[in-house]
């Protein structure tokens, strides 16, 4: 069974890396760019959201980081690819920072506070527009010669490719392990000498990092931009929606949820028009009433073939103990 | 030389009192059990040596170190393991991942550790769950789980938060003939509670006695278990006298 | 002193009654809030859920009252009890239809499918009525009230002030002195036990989640006279309640009252002081600061 999967993803990314020989038009590479991006977005999101179990909404903040980066580093005389690194630094950093507030609030307060992050980062790139252009926006170098699309979408799948590969690694793994125990109960993983705190922390940094490429190539490709559109809440959901539309917590998941979500997003505004919002909420709302465990996972599910545990729907644990919830902070650890 | 002492340990949560100037020692070697009414403390004892809670005062030494204001992971490094009253089991992973995890407390091989949880489970005669998923599994199942989970840990001490509530007599009986085995996987000592008087008595060494929070007896169980201020406890003091 | 308002650094008069007026302000809107925000705080009080529709629903209630102002001429002040209604029905069906079901699951996806649900709403109403922003024009805007020469109060937002204040009593009274008031907060506190008192939790949730939505509803359509009116509208609002209410306290509608008030005069007095652009920015900060000081909100006692 493992081999076979093997054998079917490199199938896969070899014929995804062959692509630009056959497809010669820029708009259809642009919107396969758009579907391993988010592939690749989708999977650093599911670190944190699929296999820790923490919903984060703001992931935006670690996209943009990377754009502005790439934008305002080079604008002050430093190499593209070299800005890139500084924007994935600068992720990390931003990623301890919202972390360590973050991590220490449990369920909706966690997402909550992840929304806020982003969005003071939004509006204070807004607001300074002596640093960041605001609202007027900022031009981006090209991190390829001759901007050429293919290069971005070559890219793009190279960027799936590691992200993916970082997962199985980790999957398998005793940090891997130590995710899903944090995921499934918390108190649980402490008793058995799990840090969770650090736990959490290290994947968010690693996430982030990830998430800052996701953003610098994307900035690159359209060479200008502005804080309403790669620190938007817009970015934060579409990953999170890519990544749980396929399977959160599943490896492959976020893949299949990019390719599934990006591909009706262009069909719906090519038939629908207007109204493709309206379609891509009633998506939304069809996956999480009649698919909660994502399409991987609840295939998974069925053929009970994948390993790592998709998140299942229910929670079907006897009532916490009154006196219990009363005792313990619902809130902070 | 106790293995874990707690020294006048007091905790409280907003109004209530939960634990009053409790000071008990486990030795290495002893199986010893608290018991005491509902809402007695004991759990919240047991959070507190478990750094689940900090106290307000006192203090708690494990080994030779103090543990007083340990995080529960540190705890668990240090060699104290415990199970949950309410069974926390992952139910997304499989019996054998659960027990797993315990053991990559000792090991980060998942392959050294995938056969410490196998050995763990033949003791606990788990093998034909071992890779089913945790959720849907009956009480009894897990149960045993959480005790296997603290197991695969390795622990000097562990801490069982009655493991045996809820289940037909029968197999509790049989499960504590299996605590009693403990001592074979290098656990030095055991700390209990429990309300199923015929475990206590059947595997206990020593008895300690809670009632809102303060000791109100210690010793033997055969002895512990006629004192006139335990019945009381328990059952109310008409009852005191029926004893005498 | 003043720094962005390009005045002057003129005399501590103008400086004290601007800051006054900011504070009147601010007061102003945040009944206004505080009531958006008590709506959000009885649906999360009562059912643990975040509710990212919220604002889509105050839209809803602003179109409503539009429409019943352009067809009968009825002032929102009027017509208001009409956006209550609406999306009382609204916020009903909502949890029985699409909330309950799903009840079971981890918080993610409840939040991710009031996402859904908004954006479907949004794009509804784009669709319906247009993407152009519209407003309304009532003979009550042009009114001031002078207190003194230097301050001044807009009557609309007097109004508005006034019925916030009278529903937001009306609402602290439903939930603390009826049984189904009794019923909710039984539920709030012990989601499992309530069902043992034979209450109907199915009922009462769906209750609460329609007085919440008609909340909100009412806020937007005491807002069109003072507001721009388009699809979009609603997104501020459903970001500034989520602060509000953890400020206050989750599940406190006494607290999301008072933390409305103090947002709106945080928010007049950073607009002030450095300009309207970072007021929601500061709205954020102060959230994330009482996450990570006081996760409990300035009201919150029991457990969130």
């Amino acid at each position: 069974m493992k081999r076979w999967f093997f054998i079917m993803m490199g199938i896969f990314f070899l014929l995804a890396l062959l692509v630009p020989l056959v497809v010669q038009s820029d708009y259809t590479l642009q919107i396969l760019f758009r579907v391993f991006l988010f592939a690749a977005l989708g999977l650093a999101w599911n670190l944190v959201g699929g296999y820790t179990g923490q919903l984060s909404l703001g992931h935006a903040a670690y996209f943009g980081v990377g754009a502005y980066s790439l934008a305002l580093f080079s604008k002050a005389g430093v190499s593209p690819w070299v800005s890139v690194l500084l924007g994935m630094a600068l992720a990390v950093i931003s990623a301890a920072v919202i972390g360590s507030v973050s991590f220490r609030l449990r369920g909706p307060y966690f997402a909550l506070c992840t929304i806020a992050f982003a969005e003071v980062l939004r509006l204070t790139a807004k607001n300074l527009p002596n640093l960041t252009g605001g609202d007027v926006g900022v031009q981006v170098p090209l991190l390829f010669p001759h901007s050429s699309t293919k290069a971005f979408y070559v890219s793009g799948v190279l960027l799936t490719m590691i992200v993916l590969a970082l997962t199985a690694w980790i999957e398998r793994s005793r940090f891997g392990y130590y995710l899903l125990a944090i995921r499934e109960d918390q108190d649980a993983a402490l008793a058995v000498g799990v840090n969770t705190a650090r736990c959490k922390l290290w994947i968010l940094l690693l996430s982030a990092a990830l998430t800052a490429i996701g953003g610098a190539l994307y900035a690159s490709l359209f060479l200008f931009i502005v804080p309403d559109q790669v620190l938007a809440m817009e970015i934060s959901t579409e990953i999170a929606i890519v990544a749980m539309l396929g399977g959160a917590g599943t490896l492959i998941g976020p893949l299949v949820g990019s390719i599934t979500l990006e591909t009706a997003s262009e069909i719906f505004k090519n038939f629908f028009k207007e109204a493709n919002l309206l379609i891509y909420g009633v998506l939304i709302v069809v996956v999480v009433l009649f698919l909660p465990e994502g399409i991987v996972g609840t295939i998974a599910n069925k053929l009970r073939v994948f390993k790592a545990a998709p998140i299942a729907p229910f929670d079907t644990s006897e009532p916490p103990d009154a006196d219990e919830e009363a005792q313990r902070a619902a809130i902070s650890e | 030389m106790s293995l874990l002492e707690t020294k006048h340990v007091s905790k409280r949560f907003g109004g209530l009192k939960a634990i009053s100037d409790v000071s008990f020692t486990v030795r290495p070697g002893e199986m010893c059990f608290i018991v005491g009414p509902n809402g007695a403390g004991k759990t919240t004892l047991f959070n507190l040596i478990t750094g689940v809670f900090h106290p307000d005062s006192g203090s708690i030494h494990f080994d030779g170190r103090t543990i007083t204001n340990l995080s529960p992971d540190r705890a668990a490094k240090l060699g104290i393991g415990r199970t949950f009253q309410i069974v926390k089991p992952l139910r997304n992973l499989t019996v054998l991942e659960n027990v797993m995890l315990g053991a990559f407390l000792r090991t980060s091989s998942p392959a050294k550790a995938e056969q410490e949880a196998i050995k763990v489970l033949k003791f606990l005669q788990m093998e034909k769950v071992l890779h089913l998923p945790a959720r849907g599994m009956g009480l009894p199942m897990l149960k045993r789980l959480e005790i296997a989970r603290a197991l695969a840990t390795k622990p000097k001490l562990v801490l069982l938060d009655e493991v045996v509530a809820g289940l037909p007599t029968s197999e509790a009986i049989q499960l504590a003939m299996l605590l009693k085995r403990l001592p074979e996987w290098g656990i030095s000592a055991i700390g209990g509670i429990e309300h199923v008087m015929q475990v206590v008595m059947r595997v206990a060494d020593r008895v300690m006695v809670l009632d809102h929070g303060t000791v109100i007896a210690e010793g033997l169980p055969q002895d512990v278990v006629h004192r006139p201020e335990v019945i009381e406890a328990y059952l109310g003091s008409k009852y005191k006298e029926i004893v005498q | 002193m003043l720094s962005s308002q390009g005045r002057s650094c003129g005399s501590f008069v103008n400086w004290f009654y601007s800051t006054i007026q900011a504070i009147l302000n601010g007061l102003l809107t945040g009944a206004l809030y505080g009531l958006i925000a008590m709506g959000m705080a009885l649906i999360f009080g009562v059912m643990r859920i975040v509710n990212f529709a919220h604002g889509a629903f105050l839209m809803l209630g602003m179109y409503a009252t539009y429409v019943l102002f352009q067809t009968t001429g009825i002032s929102p002040y009027y017509g208001f009890p009409l956006a209550g209604a609406v999306l009382f029905v609204i916020g009903y069906a909502t949890y029985m239809g699409l909330l309950r079901p799903i009840r079971g699951q981890v918080d993610f996806m409840v939040i991710l499918l009031t996402m859904g649900l908004a954006l479907i709403i949004t794009d509804g109403v784009q669709l319906i009525f247009g993407a152009d922003y519209h407003q309304i024009s009532i003979p009550l805007l042009s009114k001031n009230i002078r207190l003194g020469s230097q301050i001044s109060i807009n009557a609309p937002w007097l109004v508005s002030f006034a019925i916030a204040a009278v529903l937001a009593v009306v609402l602290y009274f439903v939930v603390t002195h009826t049984m189904f008031g009794r019923a909710a907060r039984a539920i709030a506190q012990n989601r499992y036990a309530a069902p043992l008192m034979g209450i109907n939790v199915n009922q009462v949730q769906a209750i609460s989640f329609g007085i919440g939505s008609a909340a909100a509803g009412v806020a937007g359509a005491l807002l069109l006279p003072v507001f721009y009116l388009f699809p979009e509208v609603g997104n501020q609002f459903k970001l500034k309640s989520f602060v509000m209410v953890v400020l206050g306290g989750m599940g406190s509608i006494q607290g999301a009252a008072i933390a409305g008030l103090v947002l709106g005069v945080v928010e007049s007095l950073t607009s002030l002081y450095w300009g309207n652009e970072w007021a929601l920015a500061v709205d954020f900060v102060i959230f994330i600061l009482v996450l990570s000081l006081k996760p409990s909100g300035i009201f919150g006692s029991q457990r969130a």
